[in-house]
C-alpha cells in the first residue's frame, strides 16, 4: 500500500496519460472533422521517432530541435495525403458510414506500405535514442529529464490545440465542421482549407509525439501500432470527436493503468485497461463527453 | 546459319558446364534463419557468424572434406520467427535443394522443431542457440546442444553466487515468455533453499511498457539483489527506469540482453555492474587464440564485437561441424558417429557431447565491468571477481 501514495507512480501515471492524451488529440481532429478513421495514426508517430534518431545519430541534432522538424514533415505528408487520397474521398463517398469504412481501408493500406517501407529502409532492429538521461531528484520523486520534458511538451500542446480552437478562427471554424458540416458551410467556413489544416495538424501531432516517445522507448518500424489502438481507445472512451473529452480519457486511462498494476500484477494491465474500456462503453456508448455534438 | 549459330552456342554452353564441373561443385550447407520478424534482432548474432565463417573458409581455400579442400555455399531460407515453418524449411533443404550439410535455426522454440527433422532424415546437426531443459528430452542421435545454459543449473549456480556473496534478500520479477519462467520456476525453490529471502516474485507482459510500479515495488522491499528475468526489450527499459527510479541494489541480473554490444553501447558506465548468464568472453586467455582470433575478425568484419552468447555458440556449433567433416566427410553416419563420439577444440574450450548435452562447460555468469564483459563465475573459469554494482 505504500506503493500506492508514492509519488513516483504520479509522476509515471502523468506521463504516460500526457502521452495518451496527445496522440489521441491528433487521431480526433482528423475523425472528428472529416469522420476519417486513421489507422496509419500509429507509423507517424513511428516516422517521428526515427526522424529524431537519423537526425540525432547521423549530424547529432537534438530530439528537441528535432520536434519542429518532424512536426512540419508529418505536416506535409498530411498534407500529401490529404490531397493525394482523401479530398476525393470525401466528395465522393456519399453517406458518413461510407466515408468511415473507406478511409479505413485506405489508412490501413497506407499503414501496412509505410511500415514496411521503414522496415526496408531502416532495418526491423530496435533502436534507442540516449537523450536527455539524467535524472533530477524531487523530495522522494525521481524524474529522469526526457519523460519531464515529454510530460511539459504533452501538456504544453494538448493546452495550446485547446486555446487554439477556442480563440483562433481556423479553430473556432474547425470546432465549428466538427459540431456541423453543413451549417458550417453554410455560415461561410472555406471547408476544403479547414479539412487540409485538421490534417495538417492532426499528423504534425503525431510527428511530434514520436520524437517524445523516441527518448523514452525503442524504435521499431512496428512500433506505431500499440499507439494507434491506445489513440482508438481513448477517443472512444472521450468521444468521438470531442477534445476535450479526449485530453481527460488520455489521463484517466494512464491513472488507472499505473494504479491497476500497482494493486493488482502487471500481468493484470489489459485486463483492468480493456475492461474500464468496456464498462464505460456499456454505461455510456456515447463516451465520457460524448453525445452533446449533432451528428450531421 | 541458324543452325551452325545454335550448335556452337550448345557447344560453348557444354564447354562452360564442363568447366564449372572441374572447378568441383560447392559444398551446400543450409539452415533456416528469423530474418523477420520478433526474433530477428537475437537472430542477427547468429547469421553474422555464419556469413564471417563462410568468408574465413574461403581465405582458407575451402572446406576441409575428408582430406579434400571443396568450396561451400550458404542455402537459406527466412523462417519469419515462426516455429512451425522450421520443419518445412529443413525437409526442403534435405530433399529439394539436397544440401550436403545443415546449421542449425535461431532459438530454442526452433531447435525443438526441427529434432524430428534430423531424426527422420538421419542428418546430424549440431545445434548452438537454444538452452532449455525441454532439450534433455530430445531424443539423443542426430541433434547436439553445446550450451550450458539449462535453467536447473542455472538456478542452482546462482544461489551458490549469492550466498557466497552474502547476499540475504532477493527481489525476482520475470518475464512471462518460456525460458523467463523455465528459469523463474527453477531460481525460486533453488533461492530458498540457500536460505535467502525471496521478497518479491513477480510476472511482466512481454510487451510491458512501464515497468515504474513494479520497480517502485522492489525498490521500497529494500533487497541485496534484483534478478530480472528478462528478454532484450525488457532488459533495456529496465536498465532505463531503473536509473530513474534509483534501484541501488549491490546485485543486479538481467537474463538475455546484456551480452548484445548494442546493450553496452547504450548505457555506458551506468551498464557496469550487471550480471548476465554466459559463459565465453574473449578476455579468457585459456581459450586464446582461438577466441582472440574469432573476437578480431569478427570485429573487423561487422565494426562491433561478437554478442559473446549466441554469437559464441553459433561459432562453437561451426568449429564442431568444420572438424568432424574433415575426418569423417559428408557421410552422414560417419559424421554421427565422430560428433556424438570426439571432442572438439572450440573458442570456449574443449566440447565433448554426452546424449545431447556438452558436460564439459560449466554453468557461468558474466558481468559488465568497465565496459566489456569478464566471467565471474564459476571460479574455474572467472576473468574477474564479482564486483559490487
Amino acid at each position: 500500500m505504500d506503493a500506492f501514495l508514492s509519488g513516483q507512480l504520479l509522476f509515471s501515471a502523468l506521463v504516460i496519460g500526457s502521452v495518451y492524451a496527445l496522440i489521441g488529440l491528433g487521431l480526433n481532429l482528423v475523425y472528428g472533422t472529416m469522420r476519417l478513421l486513421n489507422i496509419a495514426h500509429g507509423d507517424l508517430m513511428m516516422l517521428g521517432a526515427y526522424t529524431s534518431f537519423w537526425l540525432l545519430s547521423l549530424v547529432g541534432l537534438s530530439p528537441i530541435l528535432s520536434l519542429l522538424i518532424a512536426a512540419l514533415g508529418a505536416s506535409a505528408i498530411g498534407a500529401a495525403a490529404y490531397f493525394g487520397l482523401f479530398r476525393r474521398q470525401i466528395e465522393i463517398s456519399g453517406p458518413v458510414e461510407k466515408l468511415e469504412a473507406n478511409s479505413l481501408l485506405l489508412f490501413f493500406g497506407l499503414s501496412v506500405v509505410v511500415q514496411n517501407l521503414a522496415a526496408l529502409a531502416f532495418t526491423a532492429s530496435p533502436r534507442a535514442v540516449p537523450y536527455l538521461d539524467q535524472v533530477f531528484r524531487v523530495g522522494e520523486i525521481s524524474m529522469t529529464a526526457n519523460r519531464l520534458l515529454t510530460l511539459g511538451v504533452a501538456l504544453a500542446l494538448c493546452a495550446a490545440t485547446v486555446i487554439f480552437l477556442r480563440a483562433n478562427i481556423y479553430g473556432l471554424a474547425i470546432k465549428a465542421l466538427i459540431q456541423n458540416r453543413d451549417a458550417a458551410k453554410i455560415v461561410g467556413v472555406k471547408v476544403e482549407r479547414v479539412q487540409l489544416l485538421s490534417f495538417m495538424l492532426g499528423f504534425g501531432l503525431a510527428g511530434l509525439a514520436g520524437v517524445l516517445l523516441s527518448m523514452t522507448e525503442q524504435i521499431s518500424p512496428f512500433m506505431g501500432f500499440p499507439f494507434t489502438i491506445a489513440a482508438f481507445v481513448v477517443i472512444i472512451t472521450g468521444g468521438l470527436g470531442n477534445l476535450t473529452g479526449g485530453i481527460i480519457a488520455g489521463f484517466l486511462l494512464g491513472f488507472i493503468e499505473i494504479y491497476g498494476v500497482v494493486l493488482t500484477s502487471q500481468n493484470a494491465r489489459s485486463i483492468i485497461l480493456y475492461g474500464v474500456f468496456v464498462a464505460i462503453l456499456l454505461l455510456r456508448p456515447q463516451g465520457l463527453l460524448g453525445g452533446r455534438r449533432v451528428v450531421r | 546459319m541458324f543452325k551452325k549459330l545454335l550448335t556452337t552456342a550448345m557447344a560453348a554452353a557444354f564447354t562452360v558446364a564442363g568447366q564449372a564441373n572441374a572447378a568441383e561443385d560447392p559444398v551446400k550447407i543450409g539452415f533456416s534463419i528469423s530474418k523477420t520478424g520478433i526474433f530477428a534482432q537475437g537472430a542477427a548474432s547468429q547469421m553474422t557468424v555464419y556469413e564471417l565463417w563462410r568468408d574465413q573458409i574461403k581465405a582458407r581455400g575451402g572446406l576441409d572434406v575428408g582430406g579434400k579442400k571443396r568450396p561451400i555455399k550458404l542455402v537459406w531460407y527466412d523462417d519469419e520467427s515462426n516455429p512451425s515453418k522450421v520443419a518445412p524449411i529443413y525437409e526442403k533443404l534435405i530433399t529439394d535443394d539436397k544440401v550436403d550439410l545443415l546449421l542449425a535455426p535461431w532459438g530454442t522454440p526452433m531447435h525443438l522443431s526441427v529434432a524430428p527433422v534430423a531424426e527422420k532424415y538421419k542428418f546430424p546437426i549440431v545445434g548452438n542457440t537454444a538452452a532449455s531443459v525441454a532439450l534433455r528430452q530430445v531424443s539423443p542421435g542426430y541433434i547436439w546442444f553445446p550450451t550450458s545454459m539449462f535453467p536447473d543449473s542455472i538456478a542452482s549456480e546462482m544461489a551458490k553466487m549469492l550466498k557466497q556473496q552474502g547476499i540475504k534478500s532477493a527481489a525476482v520479477i520475470a518475464n512471462v515468455l518460456p525460458f523467463a519462467q523455465e528459469n523463474q520456476k527453477f531460481l525460486i525453490p533453488a533461492l530458498e533453499k540457500a536460505g535467502i529471502a525471496v521478497k518479491i516474485n513477480e510476472k511482466y507482459p512481454p510487451n510491458i511498457s512501464d515497468m515504474t510500479p513494479l520497480l517502485t515495488k522492489v525498490k521500497q522491499a529494500n533487497v541485496d539483489a534484483v534478478i530480472v528475468l528478462s528478454y532484450p526489450a525488457d532488459s533495456f527499459l529496465y536498465m532505463k527506469q531503473s536509473k530513474e527510479i534509483g534501484i541501488s541494489a549491490g546485485f543486479q541480473f538481467l537474463l538475455v540482453g546484456p551480452s548484445i554490444p548494442v546493450f553496452r553501447k547504450a548505457f555506458g558506465d551506468f551498464a557496469n555492474g550487471i550480471v548476465t548468464m554466459g559463459h565465453w568472453s574473449p578476455l579468457q586467455k585459456k581459450w586464446w587464440p582461438r577466441a582472440k582470433e574469432f573476437t578480431e575478425a569478427y570485429s573487423k568484419k561487422f565494426n562491433m564485437p561478437p554478442d559473446y552468447l549466441d554469437s559464441a555458440l553459433a561459432y562453437m556449433s561451426l568449429e564442431i561441424l568444420e572438424q568432424a567433416v574433415a575426418k569423417a566427410g559428408l557421410d552422414k553416419e560417419k559424421l554421427r558417429q565422430v560428433i556424438a563420439t570426439d571432442t572438439f577444440e572450440t573458442i570456449n574450450g574443449p566440447v565433448k557431447f554426452t546424449g545431447v548435452e556438452n558436460k564439459l562447460l560449466p554453468t557461468g555468469f558474466l558481468q559488465i565491468q568497465k565496459g566489456d564483459l569478464q566471467i565471474v563465475w564459476p571460479e574455474g573459469m572467472a576473468t574477474s571477481k564479482f564486483m559490487k554494482r
